[in-house]
């Protein structure tokens, strides 16, 4: 059984997403509605309504621990559903731009190792490169050969290139892509 | 009408088909594209998971390459692609410390000018009596199950377009061609295809839902408007049939794939020789391929 102690640092997790998304995580009643529609809840060990409540309690270390946001799929049904007007979500994605600067233990870590390479090869080539994306993917989940047959028939049929393309524009996407890094260092500096 | 056109990653490759069949179907309804200049990735959902400032900056500025080309509306026909557009645009317009922001991030300050549209949104602006205008060949004896995915109508305040849990759109342009739709309450269901390269089960399990769902409704086809669902119902549709012991056997078509059939284009003309899955078992007794 956990042990939840309640004090006046209980909220602080609930204002740094309010300020961080302007979402209020209070307003939350425990419907579950938005876990009866989640078409990944049946994967997730903290589901999004306990997700919910944990922010209200507090409980960062045990949402950081579950997983939950990095098997969320990003479907926008829950924000759809919520009778409080709850965009979850940005919630969920208020809690993934967090996991930069907290440091708790991740059981899905591949997840934001994707989202890195996705966005290393857009700030590389401006555009997204399919195969290099599956095959960077796969060596970093140490299965070289993982969905060789779903690639194959798409290879052939000339839907996936075997070289980058890059676009024109990538010089600017760079330099804005850069001036986003500087500003968010500078603000987890002060 | 002129558009500006933002084809994004997926267009270019393995959704390649869906470019080809949107061309000739704009080409036939007198819409004008124009591709965006130079433009890059939308950022999709990987910058939304790691920085709300990236994934609103991305999207503005292939906005702000539209707006500087003079263009007020802009088309994304991939859904991840428009619901990030679109997120965008809100977020410029409401929040106003985040526009001040992306303001400074860029030497030309959008102004918001660019409103973002789905084909589908296009088609139906212009009207079904334009589309029946148009149509040589019937879709007569075609049965499908029309399947929007996760993001074209969710969240309704962003998406503003059709049906949040029962979306029409397609299936009445369906039936303008004279082909007939299924009921069926997987539409709007998540296939799960951000997952796809990651933890490829759980893409497994929803998108066979969706092929079962859409065979047992007695659909002979399943029409879509995302080059992600696509590659995902189609691509993994082998695997899913292994994994579940089932036979499906269900071709994938683009909206536009099987407009432009009905316009009368050639089969070459609209990509259908991309499809995994070949189409001719459904569409060849029907005079259509
Ligand atoms: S749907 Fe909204 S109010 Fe209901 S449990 Fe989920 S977050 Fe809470
Ligand atoms: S957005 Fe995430 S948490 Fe919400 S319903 Fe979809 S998968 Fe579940």
């Amino acid at each position: 059984m956990m042990n939840i102690v309640l004090s006046r640092d209980t909220l602080n997790l609930v204002h740094q997403l309010q300020r961080m998304t302007g979402e209020n995580v209070m307003l939350c009643y425990q419907c579950k509605k938005c876990t009866l529609g989640c078409p990944s809840a049946y994967r997730m060990r903290m589901k999004p309504h306990e997700l919910m409540r944990a922010i209200q309690l507090g409980q960062e270390e045990e949402i950081y621990w579950s997983g939950t946001i990095w098997i969320c799929l990003s479907c926008e049904t829950c924000n759809t559903r919520c009778p409080q007007g709850i965009n979850i979500l940005r919630v969920i994605d208020g809690l993934r731009e967090r996991s930069k600067e907290v440091n708790y233990y991740n059981p899905y870590p591949v997840i934001p190792a994707f989202h890195r390479i996705f966005l290393s090869l857009v700030e590389r080539f401006g555009r997204i490169y399919e195969l290099g994306l599956a095959v960077l993917i796969n060596l970093r989940m140490l299965s070289p050969f993982k969905d060789m047959d779903m690639a194959y028939p798409m290879f052939i049929r000339g839907k996936m290139k075997p070289l980058p393309h890059r676009s024109q524009g990538v010089k600017e996407l760079q330099q804005v892509m850069e001036r986003i890094r500087k500003l968010e260092e500078s603000k987890l500096e002060n | 009408m002129r558009y500006a056109y933002y084809p994004g990653c997926s267009l270019s490759s393995s959704g390649i088909e869906f470019h080809l069949s949107f061309q000739y179907v704009a080409r036939a309804l007198g819409i004008e594209l124009v591709e965006v200049k130079d433009w890059v990735c939308c950022g999709a959902s990987s910058a939304h998971a790691t920085s709300h400032l990236l994934s609103i900056a991305l999207p503005v500025l292939n906005l702000s390459h539209a707006e500087k080309e003079g263009f007020d509306r802009l088309i994304a026909p991939c859904l991840a692609c428009l619901s990030r557009f679109k997120a965008a645009n809100v977020e410029m317009k409401s929040n106003d410390p985040l526009r001040k922001k992306i303001h400074e991030l860029f030497d030309y300050p959008y102004q918001g000018k660019v409103r973002v549209y789905h084909p589908l949104e296009v088609f139906l602006e212009l009207g079904l009596d334009q589309i029946r205008a148009r149509v040589k060949k019937k879709l007569k004896g075609l049965r499908v199950a029309c399947y929007y995915g996760c993001v074209l109508t969710r969240p309704p305040k962003i998406a503003q377009f059709d049906d949040v849990e029962n979306p029409q759109s397609m299936d009445s342009i369906i039936q303008a061609l004279g082909g007939e739709t299924i009921d069926w309450s997987y539409k709007t269901e998540c296939c799960g295809v951000s997952m796809t390269l990651t933890f490829s089960d759980i893409v497994l399990k929803l998108s066979n839902e969706i092929l079962r769902e859409a065979k047992e409704g007695g659909a002979s086809a399943i029409i879509v408007c995302c080059p992600l669902c696509q590659a995902n119902l189609d691509g993994r549709q082998r695997q899913i049939e292994e994994t579940y012991h089932a036979r499906y056997g269900l071709p994938i078509l683009y909206i536009t794939q099987i407009m432009g059939l009905s316009f009368g284009a050639y089969p070459k003309e609209v990509g259908l020789e991309k499809l995994i899955t070949s189409p001719k078992e459904v569409l060849g007794p029907l005079g259509l391929m």
